[in-house]
């Protein structure tokens, strides 16, 4: 099942609802593509989440950071459905979002990579790519029967738009390497690879440079960066390495224990005493 | 050195996904397949229906299963049950007076929906809950066809399959019912292989693999299993009605007792979860091997080589049997396709060792 482009959303809903100030409205939220309305979440009684705010502009690299366990990665399972928050609201593109299933917030058009790569052991590079493009195909058990006059039309030119990623992520030597025997570096290339071919319009990186010596990490920021461009992403970035965080992204926001404690632009917010704080204990004590 | 590999460069994304890439590996499928249809000619009608049929129909029934363990990685403990719904199925159906074509559909069908509902367990459990719920399938399934006399025709009854046609050939001639048992299991075969080069085989191993990462990238897990379950039961119905049909002639319900269940799922491992050639030497082995330690038992105790009590003659080939099962599965835990494979590897750049396939 494809997912729903720009044009086919905003017609049926000004068909619902007259159309100039709703055309009006469907810009502003389609400019704020991701909106998270105070976002809270419980494990037991950890409370992991609370009532964090997000909003990510069309176009803007947001990064997200935070000492370890302040919540980060739980604020993105709570984005891609994993762990709905208990408490609020999250709109994609002005829809909400937050009650549907992994899958179907996959369709809407969000796309991620995990922090520990999770690719399909034991498929090649070009099948773990290819499976990045399941919402564009019908898989079926007669299209499978029938290959030659069904599948394989689908199939090839699905493997066309791969190249096209292949060609864009620079990974031509590995295509038909197993997944499991390339470099950790490569890896994650591939994930990155594999979530571009859904073309999302939101990406998000779940600590995408974890592990990497500097020269890999310099790649990996090229290619998210290219890939920006060249694709019109949106992308949330949780990431550790600061040099990074504060290299590419437009806006940080920062996490501590569940709370959001300081949204700004890199410089001012990495020089925040209070996120300072947060990472290395109070100054004022260190003394 | 059996096979040329230089030379072979895909230039179209259609040739480099053939089934076969190599030109190699096709014409040797080309020549087993010549071999297959000539055999009613090759070899007596002893062999033809006592050894090739069985080893056909049960290599559909471990291809059947291997879809559903294998590839989509659901276990399956009553894999029997589902075929018995889909024997008892066509032989009431062309009673009833349906075409044997349809009947065939019929119970793959009937099979398919069953199979489903309690596929639809495995929505739910997972690993050895779900073989708790499979094996709950086989007993229900076993206990309706034995107690409703209106499928098995009363207790410890046997159903005689009714005379009928396969495409105007009368299928109580051997070479009919050898033919109709290869063109099914040669159907599954192309099913299988091409599902695995295709998206729905990719979603199924997704699924199997990382859920949540097949999750991400938009895969429905719930549909994928169900679908699993459903094409895997269809294919098993379907084996069921041509077991009937095509060997016993008839059907009871020992045939598709929980031994049988048992016997597959070990022609599925032996053979290599999820592979296609791995289902063909699986079942090879654990219908042949037995047959062939028992007479060589039987040969060398009659030339006085192994002198020991009847009894025991009689249990050394179950041992032996035993003995090879876990001795391939510690010597190469993918089984005898992956030794194959491993084999086929090796010879395909012989005698470059370092160079890679």
């Amino acid at each position: 099942m494809a997912p729903s482009r720009d044009g086919a959303m905003t017609t049926k809903n000004s068909e619902a609802q007259g159309r100039g100030v709703v055309a009006k409205h469907q810009n502003a939220a389609r400019d704020r593509v991701l909106v998270c309305e105070s976002v809270s979440r419980w494990f037991g009684g950890l409370q992991a989440l609370k009532e964090v705010d997000l909003v990510i502009a069309r176009g803007e690299i947001l990064g997200l950071v935070g000492p370890n366990g302040s919540g980060k990665t739980t604020l993105v399972n709570s984005i891609t459905g994993f762990y709905p928050p208990q408490q609020g609201r999250i709109l994609f593109e002005g829809q909400e979002i937050h009650r549907l299933k992994p899958h179907q917030i996959a369709q809407r058009g969000i796309a991620r990579t995990f922090q520990n790569v999770a690719l399909f052991k034991g498929m090649s590079v070009l099948d773990n790519i290819l499976l990045g493009r399941h919402n564009f195909m019908r898989p079926s058990v007669l299209g499978s029967l029938f290959y030659w006059w069904w599948a394989q039309k689908e199939e090839v030119r699905q493997r066309a738009k791969v190249e096209e990623i292949i060609d864009l992520l620079q990974l031509e030597s590995v295509r038909d390497e197993m997944v499991e025997y390339i470099p950790l570096g490569l890896q994650k290339r591939v994930e990155l690879a594999r979530a571009l071919a859904s073309e999302p319009r939101f990406l998000v990186l779940d600590e995408p440079m974890a592990g990497m010596n500097q020269e890999e990490k310099e790649y990996m920021v090229r290619f998210i960066l290219d890939a920006h461009e060249a694709l019109g992403l949106t992308i949330l970035l949780i990431e550790h390495h600061m040099d990074v965080v504060t290299a590419i992204c437009d806006r940080l926001v920062v996490l501590n224990n569940g709370v959001k404690i300081k949204e700004g632009t890199p410089h001012e917010t990495i020089n925040d005493p209070a996120v300072v704080a947060a990472y290395i204990g109070k100054v004022n004590h260190a003394a | 050195m059996f096979y040329r590999l230089s030379g072979i460069h895909h230039t179209r994304y259609e040739s480099a996904s053939q089934l076969w890439p190599i030109p190699a590996d096709r014409w040797q499928v080309y020549a087993l397949l010549a071999l297959a249809l000539a055999a009613p000619l090759l070899v007596s009608d002893l062999y033809l229906t006592s050894y090739l049929l069985p080893w056909l129909i049960m290599t559909s029934a471990a291809l059947s299963l291997t879809l559903l363990m294998g590839i989509a990685g659901q276990l399956h403990f009553g894999f029997a049950a589902v075929m018995a719904i889909g024997a008892y199925t066509s032989i009431h159906l062309v009673r009833f007076g349906l075409p044997f074509e349809l009947a065939l559909l019929g119970a793959g069908l009937m099979a398919a929906l069953i199979g489903g509902v309690f596929g639809a367990a495995a929505l739910r459990v997972k690993g050895l809950y779900l073989v708790m719920a499979t094996l709950a399938m086989q007993y229900l399934v076993d206990w309706i066809i034995v107690n409703v006399p209106a499928i098995s025709g009363g207790a410890q009854a046997t159903l005689q399959t009714p005379r009928t046609t396969f495409l105007f050939l009368p299928l109580h001639k051997d070479e009919v019912r050898y033919y109709v048992a290869l063109l099914w299991v040669v159907l599954v075969t192309l099913l299988i292989l091409n599902i695995k080069r295709t998206s729905f085989g990719r979603a199924l191993v997704a699924v199997r693999d990382k859920d949540f990462a097949a999750a991400v990238i938009g895969i429905n897990i719930v549909r994928y299993k169900l679908m699993a379950f459903f094409t895997s039961s269809f294919l098993g119905g379907v084996t069921g009605a041509v077991l009937a049909y095509c060997f016993y002639q008839a059907v009871t319900p020992e045939q598709f007792s929980f031994n049988v269940s048992i016997q597959i799922v070990a022609m599925v491992l032996v053979g290599g979860l999820g592979s296609v050639l791995g289902a063909y030497l699986g079942a090879a082995f654990v219908l042949l091997v037995p047959i062939v330690l028992t007479n060589a038992v039987a040969y060398l105790a009659g030339l006085g080589l192994l002198s020991a009590s009847t009894n025991l003659l009689a249990h050394i080939p179950l041992m032996v049997y035993g003995g090879l099962i876990i001795g391939f599965l510690l010597f190469e835990p993918l089984g005898l396709a992956k030794i194959y494979d491993n084999l086929r590897k090796y010879f395909l750049v012989w005698p470059f060792r370092h160079a890679r396939s």
